[in-house]
């Protein structure tokens, strides 16, 4: 390892983590195994930064690092698997692998991506960031939230997903201020 | 070739526990076009259903049939509703299935489910505190620690951490935007309040002012403190440290607690704990190490999520994070449940366990007692008086190559022990200082409870350097003294020391006894004084047992 290259890598971690756990979530890793794996593939990278060809981006080669811990998983007995199905990651790393880079929530400016949502959802009207929270922050199923809110499940789901449009044109409006400023 | 399966295979594997996803998506096809074949199906699987109840008294029975009419049910739904389900992350086998399939047939939805899944990934970063950028750098820190223990990735980490902060406020003093994102500055605001707040006092200060007015029974009584205890909220100590029932709520500073029970507690502030009318323990916010007396059945120490089960000799919780709690066992073995849903975990020494409360499960992390530091400084029986002391955590390796020039170091090599035969110790006279030299050594006698500290003494430069002075002082009195080579080497296997240096020509003279240094324990044989020069660049080990009862 090379004076500088654990600056370089910290630098990353922070650069890198949120596009990471987007890009490893997109593969079909159980939500409450994307930290995990994500975690694993930055210690991967670690133990390998001498081999990291400095001309390429990082981020792809930590994904490609993620990708193929991903892969691995589908070969584990089930109960120590990270992916809710066998199945489902097969097509999703197949949809991933045609190019190496990814853009938007899994690409390398995800974690501006991520500070312009954390901006819009703070000005969501109060029931909206309820609604928000009941689902993220408590992990409700549409079931769940339906009863705490007195709806049926369809509208919450149709709520949410409202909710999740506007949200994601308001970081998009967010990003082009940035990108223009 | 493999010939397909029949209706009556496909069914046989599902009575048997034996289908795979793809026999019941095969099954479900052809019950949706046969009526008669889904009567049966429905005929044996209630059948199957009545069977398991007959046959087990009690249990949850895995109910087949249930599980075969959701899969029905989950044929039923539209698209977008299982591709909900997925983003969801409540997916089941067989809904994933049918997902795929849809997906196969189209690229597009291939990569916009990628992309959503992503977006709910950003969701729960931007909502959930566990989910922050601090507390996966926190978690990834602990696991880099542990995997690459002897590497300087969390020091340089700690090091870049204090730069970014300090640079942050200077830019905020400037009156520029700081983009910093994650929980940092929000780490930096609370130590800001930890000062403001011990600025207000001492833990004696705050406790004459308030008056315990309760007559409830004394449960616990505080028997150390660090500096700058303060406490907040109603409940806290007597005057005389006496512990009664009560939620109490120490803002700052370390506080050990001697149980009604015999067992010890030491909570490090900000914490809440509440002591129970039993003298149970609840450990809602901070660490908490607990220390379980060889005489005390059990210890009753709960934490938000997790209660400990069987309580290991030395036991620690961390309850700082909002979304999940660890306990961590440092010596013996011990058993943590979930308080919901009865699951447990053994443990062994050296083990953590994390209770995630959102998804009420147990995960194995890695060992990082870090976090116990200041607790295990006070708990750990021996206090610094004098010279740059470093008291190590449980589990670190005893070893000669690691020690700063004029430090000395403190292991706590074996917590307890009762020693099979006698020990030879060095003759140390106390209330008299002495050259620390060669001397024909006495016997301690094999009875009651002993507790076996290593020092190890680095000298300031080899050859030249100036002496080290120490003074230690411990909660209990010190009844042997080993500083010879010899009989360092000769008891390192009677006081179970964990040593693992192997480095050539060491143990011939790892002691303190080149006949430069010197000693001295106090009258009331709590103290020990040292002066050490060394011999050589080498450290000197100094190895110190006291009685436990």
């Amino acid at each position: 390892m090379k004076p500088g290259d654990r600056e370089l890598f910290i630098e990353q971690v922070r650069e890198h983590h949120a596009g990471l756990r987007g890009f490893v979530r997109s593969l079909g890793v159980d939500p409450l195994w994307v930290d995990d794996v994500a975690q694993e593939a930055f210690i991967v990278a670690y133990n390998r930064l001498d081999e990291f060809d400095h001309s390429r981006d990082f981020g792809a080669w930590l994904r490609g690092i993620a990708r193929n811990l991903v892969i691995n998983e589908r070969r584990k007995e089930a109960r120590r698997k990270r992916i809710i199905s066998d199945n489902l990651t097969e097509v999703l790393i197949a949809s991933s692998s045609a190019s190496d880079e990814e853009d938007d929530e899994m690409g390398d400016f995800a974690l501006v991506r991520l500070n312009a949502l954390k901006e819009c959802v703070k000005g969501l009207p109060e029931k909206s960031l309820r609604l928000l929270k009941s689902r993220y922050e408590d992990d409700n199923s549409a079931q769940d939230i339906a009863e705490e809110f007195s709806m049926n499940p369809p509208a919450v789901r149709k709520a949410l997903e409202r909710l999740r449009t506007a949200l994601r044109e308001c970081m998009e409006e967010k990003m082009q201020m940035v990108t223009a400023t | 070739m493999k010939s397909e399966s029949t209706g009556s295979e496909l069914l046989q594997r599902l009575l048997h526990g034996e289908a795979a996803a793809a026999d019941v998506v095969a099954l479900v096809s052809r019950a949706e076009t046969d009526p008669g074949f889904a009567r049966v199906i429905a005929g044996e699987l209630a059948f199957s259903s009545m069977l398991g109840e007959a046959v087990r008294s009690g249990a949850p029975v895995v109910d087949a049939g249930a599980h075969f009419e959701s899969n029905l049910r989950s044929a039923a739904l539209p698209m977008d509703d299982l591709l909900a389900r997925v983003r969801e992350g409540s997916a089941t086998g067989y809904e994933c299935d049918q997902v795929v399939k849809h997906l196969w047939d189209s690229p597009a939805a291939a990569a916009q489910l990628r992309r959503d899944l992503a977006m709910e990934e950003f969701f729960h970063e931007a909502l959930l505190d566990s989910k922050s950028e601090s507390a996966f750098v926190r978690s990834l820190e602990t696991r880099m620690w542990a995997e690459t223990r002897r590497d300087h990735f969390v020091d340089d980490f700690a090091k870049r951490l204090e730069r970014e902060l300090t640079s942050a406020v200077e830019e905020v003093e400037d009156g520029k935007v700081v983009p910093f994102a994650g929980g940092w500055g929000y780490t930096f605001v609370k130590m800001g309040a930890v000062a403001a707040v011990l600025a207000l006092g001492s833990f004696f200060g705050v406790q004459t002012m308030l008056d315990h007015k309760t007559a409830k029974p004394t449960l616990a009584s505080v028997v150390k403190t660090s500096a700058g205890v303060t406490w907040s909220g109603e409940a806290v100590p007597g005057e005389d440290g006496s512990i009664r029932s009560g939620l109490y709520r120490l803002a700052t500073g370390v506080v050990s607690m001697r149980m009604s029970t015999g067992s010890e507690l030491t909570v490090e502030g900000p914490a809440i704990f509440e002591v129970g009318d039993d003298a149970s323990t609840f450990v809602h916010e901070g660490i908490a190490l607990a220390r379980l007396s060889s005489t005390d059945p059990g210890i009753s120490l709960r934490s938000k999520g997790l209660s400990v089960a069987e309580p290991a000799r030395l036991i620690g919780i961390d309850a700082r994070s909002e979304g999940a709690t660890e306990a961590i066992v440092f010596n013996g073995d011990g058993g943590i449940c979930l308080t919901e849903g009865g699951k447990c975990r053994e443990l062994s020494e050296f083990e953590a366990v994390k209770a995630d409360h959102l998804r009420e499960r147990l995960v194995d992390v890695p060992y990082n007692p870090k976090a116990f530091a200041n607790a295990w400084a006070l708990l750990s029986g021996v206090e610094n008086n004098l010279g740059s002391v470093r008291i190590e955590m449980p589990g670190a390796a005893i070893s000669s190559g690691q020690g700063l020039e004029g430090e000395v170091q403190v292991y706590v090599e074996n917590e307890s022990f009762r020693p099979a035969s006698d020990l030879e110790v060095d003759q140390v006279v106390a209330g008299e200082f002495s050259v620390a030299e060669a001397n024909p050594g006495q016997q301690l006698q094999a009875k009651g409870e002993l507790r076996s500290y290593l020092l190890q003494l680095w000298p300031t430069e080899a050859g030249e350097g100036d002496e080290v002075e120490t003074s230690l002082t411990f909660d209990h009195p010190v009844v042997g003294v080993i500083f010879s080579s010899d009989r360092l080497v000769s008891s390192d296997s009677s006081v179970g020391s964990t040593i693992s240096d192997a480095s050539p020509g060491f143990n011939s003279n790892r002691g303190m006894d080149s006949g430069n240094d010197e000693i001295l324990l106090s009258q009331d044989r709590r103290t020990l004084n040292l002066r050490f020069k060394g011999g050589g660049a080498q450290a000197g080990q100094v190895r110190v047992l006291v009685a436990l009862n």
